[in-house]
């Protein structure tokens, strides 16, 4: 046997293993989700009509259209908060600033549950600011609740460490003399932000913002205990449509909605970390 | 020379660094197209000074004036000076092309007087025809060279350079000495140049500052500090010197300045010849004086008379008491 026959035999079997994993785990249920989505629920015969019905019906339509407004704007939201937090940790050298670079990333401990529950019994009609404003004579209806609002804060709260630390760790490769050699020749903070930092950070914000979109895409938790009843976000209308009406077929083609939304994300994802900056060749 | 201006003032300046080493009183002034060096071992403070002019070091007391304005307040970028950075500092997104540039785009330069320029001083540092390329792509010593090209291009008022010469080889660094002392006087401009490389500090500096622990030994010409060193650091430091006890005190030599004579009796010192070594066009001899070895430069005719072990004495010409 050749020498690089018997090198190639050793990485196929060193690969085969988690190859088989991921095949039956993921790639196999995926192609029969995928092969499901084209079958009619009676006959089995090949159709249109599970996808027709989510971008037909005016109350799907509008759960994708909700779906994509509030992980869009969590997206949003979320990394410019990140971005200027981040910026703020890597450039103020205070003692407040290390205490929150130590402490921002606790609300990633507190289990999702919990964390929903605790800011349910703040920001409900009825809740914690709710009272305090009666103290003071005021009735302060938030109307977060049920609302694409509240959805929206709650997702911050999980997104906006878990941003900041990819953006943190993004400034962080910056070093202090490249903003130097700028400000040496006359840039001030505002050039050098412009022309250094954000283009020497901008793949990781990219990167952490796929990541954000992604996770919000089939979140599950946040919308069944905040969201309101219509419209729905995707994974409440998936679970509606899998454990309600025991639509088989839609729910495979609402799955597969779904994942060729994240899909969209996921290519920016794999293109922003393929690209090779000219620079690093 | 008289009525010379003064472009920078440093004003009893101390900047102590959080673990308690820096730089302490620090006084200096340097006239208006003068190129004075800093010179010291490492660690001595030489790019702590350096940053605290650049704006990237607070001081903690004292003052430092350019043109008789105080500019310890201003950032950076509103300072009239550029910096050669000891680590470069080249920008790794950017062509070399748009290294170049950034500062005089900043400036509003029109781009055909960019480009121009950009070719200009490439070709002055011999790097033409780089543009295009990325720091990334560039060894050590080109990228110096690019840093210092970035910094000319600016034509500062005060250009401060730190170890601007240390990773090029032997000739590029004389060609770049040479340059710079061109471009020095073509454009006015004032340098302050740090380096631990003495020779470079005697040919290329009008005045040499040299430093040991965070102070200042000796400021002087080349020649003051060569021939009349204040202190038995500067003597060590700045070229071959021997050190000679004689009636509790210190004797400081150079070895150009000791004449050798065969036999004992004949000048300051007896001696025995330790070793000789043929150096080309003259020859270098050490005696053992008691504990010292000395070294002398000495003639081929009397080295060829001179064998080891054989008794010298050694007159003293010039020289320094401590
Ligand atoms: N950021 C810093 N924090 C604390 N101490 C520092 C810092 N920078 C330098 N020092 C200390 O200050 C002293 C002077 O350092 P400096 O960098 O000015 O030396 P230098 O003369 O430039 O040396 P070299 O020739 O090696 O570049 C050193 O003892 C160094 O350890
Ligand atoms: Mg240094």
């Amino acid at each position: 046997m050749s020498k690089s026959l018997k090198r190639n035999l050793v990485a196929y079997g060193l690969v085969l293993p988690a190859f088989l994993v991921v095949m039956l785990t993921v790639a196999y249920p995926i192609v029969l989700a995928v092969i499901q989505s084209f079958q009619d629920s009676k006959t089995g015969a090949f159709t249109l009509d599970n996808y027709a019905y989510f971008f037909t019906e005016p109350a799907q339509l509008k759960n994708i259209l909700y779906t994509l407004y509030v992980c869009l704007m969590t997206v949003a939201i979320a990394i410019v908060v990140a971005y200027l937090l981040a910026l703020y940790l890597r450039f103020v050298r205070s003692r407040i600033a290390k205490t929150i670079g130590t402490l921002y990333l606790v609300p990633r401990f507190v289990p999702a549950m919990c964390a929903v529950y605790a800011m349910i019994t703040i920001i409900r009609d009825s809740g914690l600011i709710n009272r305090i404003g009666l103290i003071f004579g005021h009735d302060v209806k938030l109307g977060l609740m049920y609302h694409a609002s509240g959805m929206i804060m709650m997702n911050l709260w999980f997104n906006i460490p878990f941003a900041a630390l990819m953006i943190t760790a993004g400034l962080g490769a910056i070093p202090d003399s490249i903003i130097e050699g700028a400000r040496d020749v006359g840039a001030g903070k505002f050039k050098v932000f412009t022309s250094m930092i954000l283009p020497l950070s901008i793949k990781d914000v990219v990167v952490a913002a796929t990541f954000v979109f992604m996770s919000n895409v089939g979140s599950f938790t946040t919308p069944y205990l905040m969201g309101g009843s219509a419209p729905k976000m995707l994974g409440i209308a998936l679970f509606d449509q899998f454990n309600k009406y025991l639509a088989y077929n839609r729910s495979a083609a609402l799955s597969v909605i779904m994942f060729l939304i994240c899909s969209v994300s996921a290519g920016v994802y794999i293109y922003t970390n393929l690209k090779e900056n000219e620079w690093e060749k | 020379m008289s009525e010379r201006k003064i472009k920078l003032q440093i004003k009893d300046m101390t900047k102590k660094y959080d673990n308690g080493d820096g730089v302490e009183h620090i006084n200096l002034d340097i006239y208006e197209g003068e190129i004075v060096t800093f010179l010291g071992p490492s660690g001595c403070g030489k790019t702590t000074i350096l940053r605290t002019i650049g704006g990237f070091l607070d001081v903690t007391s004292g003052d430092i004036t350019v043109d008789g304005q105080s500019i310890i307040s201003l950032p950076p970028e509103k300072r009239p000076t550029a910096m050669v950075f000891q680590s470069y500092n080249l920008w790794p997104h950017m062509t070399i092309y748009e290294n170049l540039a950034f500062g005089l785009k900043l400036r509003k330069i029109p781009k055909a007087e960019i480009d121009a320029d950009v070719k200009k001083y490439l070709q002055l540092v011999s790097m033409p025809g780089c543009e295009k390329k990325y720091p990334g792509q560039l060894s050590g010593g080109q990228q110096q060279r690019i840093a210092i090209a970035r910094s000319l291009m600016l034509k500062p008022s005060l250009l401060l350079l730190d170890e601007p010469f240390s990773a090029l080889d032997a000739k590029i660094r004389q060609q770049m000495r040479e340059e710079l002392k061109k471009i020095q006087q073509d454009l006015g401009i004032t340098v302050i140049f740090v380096t631990h490389d003495q020779e470079e500090a005697m040919s290329l500096s009008h005045r040499i500052v040299v430093m040991n622990k965070g102070k200042f030994e000796q400021t002087g010409t080349p020649a003051e500090i060569y021939d009349k060193p204040a202190t038995l650091h500067v003597a060590s430091f700045i070229g071959e010197m021997n050190f000679l006890k004689k009636d509790g005190k210190t004797i400081a030599v150079r070895p150009e300045d000791l004449t050798v004579s065969q036999g004992h009796g004949g000048g300051q010192f007896d001696a025995t010849v330790r070793t000789i070594m043929l150096l080309g066009h003259y020859v270098v001899m050490t005696a053992q004086h008691g504990e010292d070895v000395i070294k002398c430069y000495i003639n081929r005719d009397l080295s060829e008379r001179l064998k080891e072990g054989d008794p010298v004495s050694l007159a003293v010409g010039k020289h320094t008491v401590f």
